[in-house]
């Protein structure tokens, strides 16, 4: 009896194999059995807003030696996809600038999702112009620029909040987000609250920018274009602009002062924001004399209702670190805390996770 | 004896007409359906995906009907017209098949023509490392590297163009480093190696007979190239180059890294533009709904144009190919 | 007679000027473009090698990703470079026997049928599909319904490698000469046998060699792997279940990056990349040379 060395139909047969025990094997989101609570194990998948990606990937390596026997994936890509991935049920968590607009609700299925708010932080007119070390920028100002009405680096609106600094004839170009962005949503919500008549592209996570501009994915591909464009500006968080290097303006807020982005000046705004009962509240145009104009805050968003114990338990323990310890990472990453009225009805909002 | 003169009688490169005896010829027949089914995957696998990306896009097709042509893409407001993708996809591939054509059909010739075989080995592998390169490679130096240095040249000319009719509006400003043009000539680099090597293949089939028939007359060179080996292989090469449009309509990666992500339908060159496979990459990961249907739906549009691209020009390159050989 | 007039030398291989000009023009074309191919070429490959091999080092290729705020020498690409390694060896696994048997089917059985002449000219067609409709098939037909996985990534560098794996092997097949298979059945052997035992082993240096090429391609592809693996910064050793991360897909992330740190990153791995393709290229090309008895 001869045996016939079938390689080919070994090999076929083993690709089948293959995929036969992944069909078996497989499965998506979180897993692990649950320890004891004091240490917890498996997986803990995320995305979303890239203004949390500093903090979230600085807090994930701190969380490590806390938890050890725990994996949190931050996946950045944009509070829209934040919020897509939610509600497709590939994350557990999300992190978004701006609460779900109206014509998202439906996709999460009249499930609950509570809102943890993470920190505050300002959005940075960016801009790179050589030669100009400080810029001074208004409301209307920023507005006409980012609907292509002013075009030029020398036109007169900017030479008449701008009398010392010689500003130079390179034409304007515009760096924006291509991705859906709460920083997006918060920068044009800044634009229609502040100035009403002169800002017509409306308030949303994308907007219809003209036509000229450059667009990149997350804040950081907005830093990245403007740091190679001369004539560049952008609107990028004081974070991501700050970590490369980034000029940025001074805008003139509600009671008439220019002030310059930073974590004071963020906290500031967030002295003067109404909390509704779900934890969701806009920081943009404060009236505080000493408060950034285009402060905006971040929320992690989680579905109340939570099928296993486990990631109720790991959910509770990692977004109860960001409240707790993880505060003391945002100053040095140029972040603002969380003021205290807001942190402990966020802290306190924890327990509903899994109910 | 009878077993011999049974193997004699069967066709040469066939099996013994004898059949095989008990599993022999089970385990034989066995292996002739495995191997078909592998064959007919293919079949398999292209049709599942035309039909699964349609089905995930009909959403779109119904919703917009005739407005998937319309020329506002804008998620805020529902409104999801393709046609600056495609138009997009059509300047880039365009600009792309300008400067690699040239280029890819002058390598050719030097290879067939001109160069002395010893000498040919090492272009090739010159060629062949241009197709090495992996295309996030190209997309990583052209935002890095690349569109920030080519960005002074667009404005130079820009500005030195600016009010001269045709030229303004071709070249006139708003420039930027990221723009229909870089994508252009990134996705000619990519697609110069298989231009170039389809050529190759084409015009060596040219016989040699008529070669050496026109510089027995005393052509030169050139004249010779005009004269026989154009004529001849130009089916072949069209086809060459309608593989080379069809790669570079497809090519996603690097596309969307330095095409500037803006849509708009714009004669502009040196503007931020955006195209099909760029827009899906960005975008594709936080569409929902009809969004995502209709990114879904121009994956399916680059899905049937690209085979239909390709398959007119195999159906070319073939029928070329099989009338040099005298088949 | 009259005097015979010595013929005018006629210098036969040089024609008269225009012509000569523009021949010679048509050279100088010629070899301008090749130099046009070689200088985009030699700016990216020293680009890349410049500012990736100061990145390189063993603890580059090893180490965990870092966020990207941190310097280029903390850290590296270790998960990127497993997740390359085990989502384009399973892609392998998958295609290579089955693009193999393909071959077989299409030199072997299937002759000059219409089938196979069929099959064979949509297999050289779906070469041209691009490789982000891979992406958005597998994505429909599995990631839907079982969720992100280096499983799916795999499937879609898998249906890219196909096509390639089947033409290569089918023309290597087709250059066995059919003494070879005629003498094995003349020794009373089925076609199974034949084709596993003689005809195979006879061009297995070529099927090497094609296959060498084609995980080189699908370990550089990035658009296949958009939505089917969920790029994440954790390695993950199971590839077949949760998401993962492959060199080509953060090479991509880094691209947008505005900090050194990550840029650099980038282009360590943008180098690690080349060096694998360039790798592969060369055992390709020494396979052919020593272990192909039959070649073009």
């Amino acid at each position: 009896m001869q045996r016939v060395r079938i390689q080919g139909v070994a090999a076929a047969g083993a690709a089948l194999a293959v995929m036969a025990l992944s069909l078996a094997a497989c499965s998506s989101s979180s897993s692990g059995s649950g320890g004891s609570s004091s240490s917890l194990s498996g997986t803990l998948n995320a995305s979303g807003s890239t203004f949390q990606l500093p903090f979230q990937q600085a807090a994930i390596q701190a969380y490590k030696s806390i938890q050890p026997g725990m994996t949190v994936n931050y996946g950045g890509g944009g509070s829209g996809k934040g919020r897509s991935d939610l509600a497709a049920g590939v994350v557990q968590f999300a992190g978004s600038d701006s609460p779900i607009p109206s014509d998202e609700i439906a996709n999460f299925k009249g499930k609950t999702v509570l809102y943890f708010p993470v920190f505050l932080g300002p959005i940075t007119m960016s801009y790179n112009l050589s030669g100009v070390s400080s810029l001074k920028l208004t409301p209307t100002v920023i507005a006409d620029i980012f609907q292509g009405k002013i075009t030029k680096w020398n036109d007169p609106a900017l030479k008449s909040i701008n009398p010392g600094v010689s500003l130079p004839s390179t034409p304007i170009s515009l760096a924006v987000r291509s991705d859906s962005s709460g920083t997006t949503a918060n920068f044009s919500l800044f634009l229609q609250t502040a100035e009403p008549s002169v800002w017509k592209l409306g308030s949303s996570s994308t907007i219809n920018w003209p036509s000229s501009a450059h667009a990149g994915n997350g804040n950081g591909g907005v830093a990245q274009i403007i740091k190679s464009t001369p004539g560049a500006i952008g609107y990028v968080d004081y974070a991501d602009a700050k970590a490369s290097g980034l000029s940025y303006a001074s805008v003139q807020n509600k009671a008439g002062k220019y002030i310059a982005p930073s974590p004071s000046s963020a906290s500031a705004a967030g002295t003067t924001v109404t909390l509704a009962p779900n934890l969701t509240f806009a920081a943009v145009w404060s009236s505080d004399p000493a408060a950034y104009p285009i402060t905006y805050q971040s929320w992690d968003l989680v579905y109340q209702k939570q099928s296993s114990t486990n990631t109720t338990k790991m959910l509770k323990a990692y977004i109860g670190y960001l409240l707790g310890d993880g505060q003391k990472l945002l100053n040095p990453l140029g972040y603002a805390p969380l003021p205290a009225n807001i942190l402990s009805k966020a802290k306190a909002q924890l327990s509903k996770i899994g109910s | 004896m009878s077993a011999v003169t049974q193997a004699d009688q069967a066709a040469p490169g066939s099996a013994p007409a004898g059949g095989l005896i008990g599993h022999r010829g089970l385990a034989d027949r066995g292996f002739q359906w495995l191997a078909a089914a592998a064959g007919l995957l293919v079949l398999v696998i292209l049709v599942l995906i035309a039909v699964t990306t349609s089905q995930q896009a009909a959403s779109w097709f119904s919703t917009e009907g005739l407005g998937i042509f319309g020329t506002k893409w804008i998620p805020a407001e529902n409104k999801f017209g393709a046609l600056p993708f495609i138009y997009g996809t059509a300047v880039t591939g365009v600009i792309a098949l300008v400067m690699a054509v040239p280029v890819s059909i002058g390598i050719a010739l030097l290879l067939t023509e001109v160069v002395p075989y010893r000498l040919a080995r090492p272009i090739v592998y010159v060629v062949d490392l241009l197709a090495v390169v992996p295309s996030v490679v190209w997309g990583l130096w052209g935002i890095l590297v690349f569109a920030p240095w080519i960005q002074h040249i667009y404005a130079s000319i820009g500005s030195a163009v600016t009010g001269i009719p045709v030229l303004d509006s071709l070249f006139g400003p708003p420039t930027s480093g990221a723009s229909f043009f870089t994508a252009g000539i990134i996705l000619a680099f990519m697609i110069t190696p298989i231009v170039t090597s389809l050529s190759r293949e084409v015009i060596a089939t040219v016989p040699t007979m008529d070669r050496e028939g026109a510089y027995a007359l005393g052509a030169t060179r050139w004249e010779m190239i005009r004269g026989v080996v154009w004529p001849h292989s130009q089916g072949g090469v069209v086809g060459a180059v309608l593989l080379g449009l069809g790669r570079a309509m497809g090519e996603t990666i690097a596309v969307a890294l330095v095409i500037g992500s803006s849509p708009t339908i714009t004669s502009h060159l040196f503007a931020t533009g955006y195209n099909m496979p760029a827009v899906i990459a960005n975008q594709f990961g936080e569409a929902t709904g009809v969004w995502k249907a209709g990114l879904m739906g121009m994956g399916v549009l680059l899905f049937a144009f690209t085979i239909i691209v390709n398959m007119i020009a195999r159906g070319v390159v073939e029928r070329s190919a099989r009338r040099m050989r005298g088949a | 007679m009259a005097a015979v007039t010595e013929p005018q030398q006629a210098n036969l291989r040089q024609p008269a000027g225009w012509r000569r000009t523009k021949d010679r023009i048509a050279t100088t074309a010629m070899v301008i473009a090749f130099v046009v191919v070689i200088i985009p070429l030699v700016f990216v490959l020293y680009t890349v090698v410049a500012k990736g091999i100061s990145v390189i080092s063993w603890q580059f290729l090893t180490g965990p990703i870092p966020p990207s705020v941190l310097p280029a020498d903390v850290g590296g690409m270790g998960p990127a470079v497993l997740g390359t390694i085990e989502i384009t060896a399973l892609a392998a696994a998958m295609a290579v026997p089955l693009g193999v048997l393909g071959a077989i089917y299409l030199n072997e059985y299937g002759g000059n049928n219409w089938l196979s002449r069929f099959i064979g000219f949509m297999s050289d067609v779906m070469t041209g599909v691009p490789s982000i409709v891979m992406g958005l098939f597998i994505f429909s037909i599995w990631v839907l319904h079982f969720g992100f996985s280096g499983l799916a990534g795999a499937f879609a560098l898998g249906c890219l490698m196909l096509p390639i794996v089947i033409r290569s092997t089918y023309e290597m097949l087709r250059l066995v000469p059919d003494p070879l298979r005629e003498g094995s059945y003349a020794l009373g052997s089925s076609k199974s046998r034949v084709t596993l035992t003689v005809v195979l082993p006879a061009a297995l240096g070529g099927i090497v060699s094609g296959v060498l090429l084609a995980v080189a391609r699908a370990a550089g592809e990035t658009a296949p792997l958009l939505f089917t693996i969920l790029t994440v910064t954790e390695a993950n050793p199971n590839v077949f279940s949760g998401p993962n991360t492959s060199l080509p897909s953060q090479i991509f992330v880094n691209a947008s990056s505005p900090y050194p740190g990550a840029q650099a990153r980038g282009w360590g791995a943008a180098l690690t990349l080349i060096a694998i393709a360039f790798i592969l290229m060369i055992a390709a090309r020494v396979v052919t040379a020593r272990f192909a008895r039959y070649s073009r």
